[in-house]
């Protein structure tokens, strides 16, 4: 079988089917990495990111791109910040709860027994018992990771609120687990971590799979999925190597995790005459429903020296208080703070762009006091799925001749009013903490998920529960584009609890697909 | 829940003091910028009056950043296949020479539709008014990309620049917690 994409989804699936014997080659589209490639920087850190453009983005809320996806061994988990939180059962059932959105085509028990499964092998630092608002689940094999300062100055504003924290869940081991070694809390977690204490890919499932006889070839590119003659089998695929030298892999099966812009792009890409819109979309569905969290961090000043060095960058502690979706909040729509994010100077979410207003000695005498004094925490709000949000393709190709996509999004009222629910509420609580200054960050786009949504109806998705495509028994995806509905928390645990399932669907109906 | 006492002067002392700086190649090797400026490189990019302007607009929003060699930086990141600049983040669509290009442009074309003068020799009041209203939106005429974006992005780099150093960390007296230094070669 061959994979396309070497991260989080792809190495899961890697490692199990090599593991189960099957003869994995897995196509990355960036270049070679190691743990020891992570480096203390977020300058460097930017290599670790899509290097050209992919396209163009547009409408009322246009999705960043680039500074999600990921290039190289890994993908986008090599630098993602390994907040793992579980989907709440109401997730999955959006429609038929509130009438609005769509439904899964699973239910959370039904992926229930697979979060369980990754949490036991990768290991999650937390503590169950105090997330009030956790779906049902085996407690987390490691204790909670430490809190520092800023975190504990505003868990305390919660407090004053009535407001409930918890230690973040996160895969980043709080002790030794797994082989590999305890967080020492240095806030690069988004440089890569090259101790192997965030369950990055290098540091979990492709050792896995590549000791299991997985091939991991890099620098391939993958251009479009190959069907046979009648059109209703995929048999490889066409990709692009280092020297841009056209090369077929041919496959039994073949899976597509290259994140939520390439997998459906690669599937638009394999138009043939008798699919002229692209395969896998007999539903005219491939490209819709794309969607991101609406999000924003607040900022505040404090007297107090905050510390705000130490930790994680995806924060120290989690409140879920908001999570529970009530239409008569005035939206619909759950969502959650990452309180305590660690902070460095530079970069898109470092502390010089908190003010981004600032310069000259405005913005050193800034830089001077809040390297000291800030705390910040970020909203995650859920955005509901609209067919309208969409990636087509622009016409126009890349330098392997590939098609740029275009992207247009808006996160509707309803994403709107959450965001703006959540900003009123964190302004609150860094006031009650005691912040002298606070202010709130401008709405951006965090995570890209849908595109080639799962459900039951083949007519109104592009695979079923287990990411077969509907059209293609032979042809899976994995990964964040199959979401259905976003909910209000990270989707990196679930797209990893998706694709331990698939694997075990794969692995068990075998004989039948390949 | 404060499991661990550690003082900021704990851990600036512990900063390494070898942290790896940004180098770009220079004729002899890797140097980094701002010894590139000092030795007066020539840019492989940008023109020397593109240079200039950019210089002194950086300098204008983080003052040391010209003496820290932004423009050699940013010069240097453009010949590169998978830049390190945060322009890439802003998934512009078209050449990233060419962003600055045409904002350096209009930036000029700006001041001296205002003040008769290129910006670079703009006198320091005017070019922070000028500086503070493209911030905020595209004067009439000014091309893309949008000054905000220009603005941001060019903003980006002088702080990339000045504070993502190893020499920033310390002006902020901030530990860096580097684990793993960048190789000397960007």
């Amino acid at each position: 079988m061959v994979i396309v994409g070497s991260g989080a989804a792809g190495s899961v699936l890697a490692a199990r089917l090599a593991q189960g014997g099957k003869r994995v080659v897995v196509l990355e589209a960036g270049p070679e990495r190691h743990l020891t490639d992570l480096y203390s920087s977020q300058i460097w850190s930017r290599r670790l990111k899509w290097p050209v453009p992919q396209g163009e983005t547009g409408g009322a809320d246009p999705i960043s791109m680039n500074f999600a996806s990921g290039w190289g061994t890994g993908g986008s988990a090599l630098h993602h910040y390994a907040g793992w939180f579980r989907l709440h059962p109401e997730d999955f059932e959006l429609r038929t709860r509130f009438k609005r959105g769509l439904d899964w085509p699973i239910s959370y028990d039904e992926l229930r027994p697979y979060y369980d499964e990754i949490q036991r092998e990768v290991g999650i630092s937390g503590d169950a018992a105090a997330e009030v608002w956790r779906p049902p689940g085996d407690p987390y094999p490691m204790p909670p990771l430490p809190v520092f300062k800023q975190a504990s100055l505003l868990a305390e504003g919660f407090k004053r609120l009535g407001l409930r924290t918890a230690p973040q869940p996160m895969a980043i081991n709080s002790v030794a687990y797994g082989g590999r070694l305890p967080c020492v809390n240095d806030g690069w977690c988004d440089a890569g971590c090259p101790f192997g204490a965030l369950a990055n890919p290098l540091a979990t499932h492709l050792p896995q799979a590549v000791r299991a006889g997985a091939t991991l070839r890099h620098n391939a590119f993958v251009m479009r999925v190959l069907v046979n003659e009648k059109e209703d089998r995929v048999t490889g695929v066409e990709y692009c190597d280092v020297k841009g030298q056209r090369r077929v892999q041919e496959a039994d099966v073949v899976v597509l995790a290259a994140y939520a812009i390439q997998t459906p792009r690669i599937l638009l890409d394999s138009a043939t005459s008798r699919h002229p819109a692209g395969i896998a979309n007999s539903s005219g569905l491939l490209g819709r429903y794309v969607m991101t969290h609406t999000a924003a961090n607040v900022f505040g000043l404090f007297e107090e020296e905050t510390d705000n060095y130490l930790g994680r960058t995806g924060g120290q502690l989690l409140s879920q208080d908001t999570y529970a979706k009530d239409p008569r909040k005035g939206y619909v729509g759950s969502s959650q703070w990452l309180i305590g994010n660690a902070l460095k100077p530079t970069d898109l979410l470092g502390i010089a762009n908190s003010r981004p207003e600032l310069f000259g000695r405005a913005l050193q005498r800034f830089m001077e006091a809040a390297s000291i004094h800030l705390a910040t925490m970020t909203f995650v709000g859920e955005s509901l799925p609209h067919p309208d949000n969409r990636l087509v393709l622009a016409g126009k190709k890349d330098r392997f001749g590939a098609s740029l996509v275009r992207i247009t999004h808006d996160f509707g009222a309803d994403g709107v009013k959450c965001y703006e629910a959540g900003m009123k509420q964190g302004l609150e609580v860094f006031r009650e903490a005691g912040a002298h200054e606070t202010w709130a960050g401008p709405r951006v786009r965090m995570h890209m998920m849908g595109g080639a949504i799962m459900g039951a109806d083949p007519k109104a998705s592009v695979t079923n529960g287990y990411g077969q495509a509907h059209d293609l028994p032979n042809l899976f995806i994995a990964g964040s584009s199959l979401f259905p509905t976003s909910g209000g928390v990270n989707p990196t645990f679930t797209l990893y609890a998706l694709a331990q399932r698939t694997a075990k669907y794969l692995l068990q109906n075998w004989r039948h697909l390949a | 829940m404060d499991s661990q006492v550690i003082t900021r002067r704990d851990l600036l002392v512990r900063m390494v003091a070898s942290f790896g700086a940004i180098t770009i190649t220079g004729p002899d090797g890797p140097i980094s910028p701002a010894e590139a400026r000092a030795r007066g490189l020539e840019l492989r990019h940008l023109t020397a009056v593109e240079g200039r302007t950019l210089e002194a607009l950086c300098d204008v929003l983080v003052p040391g950043a010209a003496a820290a060699g932004v423009v050699h930086f940013v010069d240097d990141q453009l010949g590169r296949d998978n830049p390190m600049l945060l322009l890439k983040y802003m998934d512009w669509p078209g050449s990233y020479v060419e962003f600055y290009r045409a904002g350096l442009q209009s930036l000029n074309q700006e001041s001296i539709a205002r003040f008769g003068q290129p910006f670079p020799k703009a006198a320091a009041d005017r070019k922070d008014t000028l500086v503070r209203d493209i911030s905020e939106k595209s004067p009439a005429g000014w091309g893309s990309p949008s000054a905000p974006l220009f603005y941001f992005v060019t903003r980006s780099d002088a702080v990339d620049v000045y504070y993502g150093t190893p020499e920033g960390f310390e002006r902020l007296q901030v530990p860096s917690m580097a684990h793993r230094l960048p190789p000397e070669r960007w």
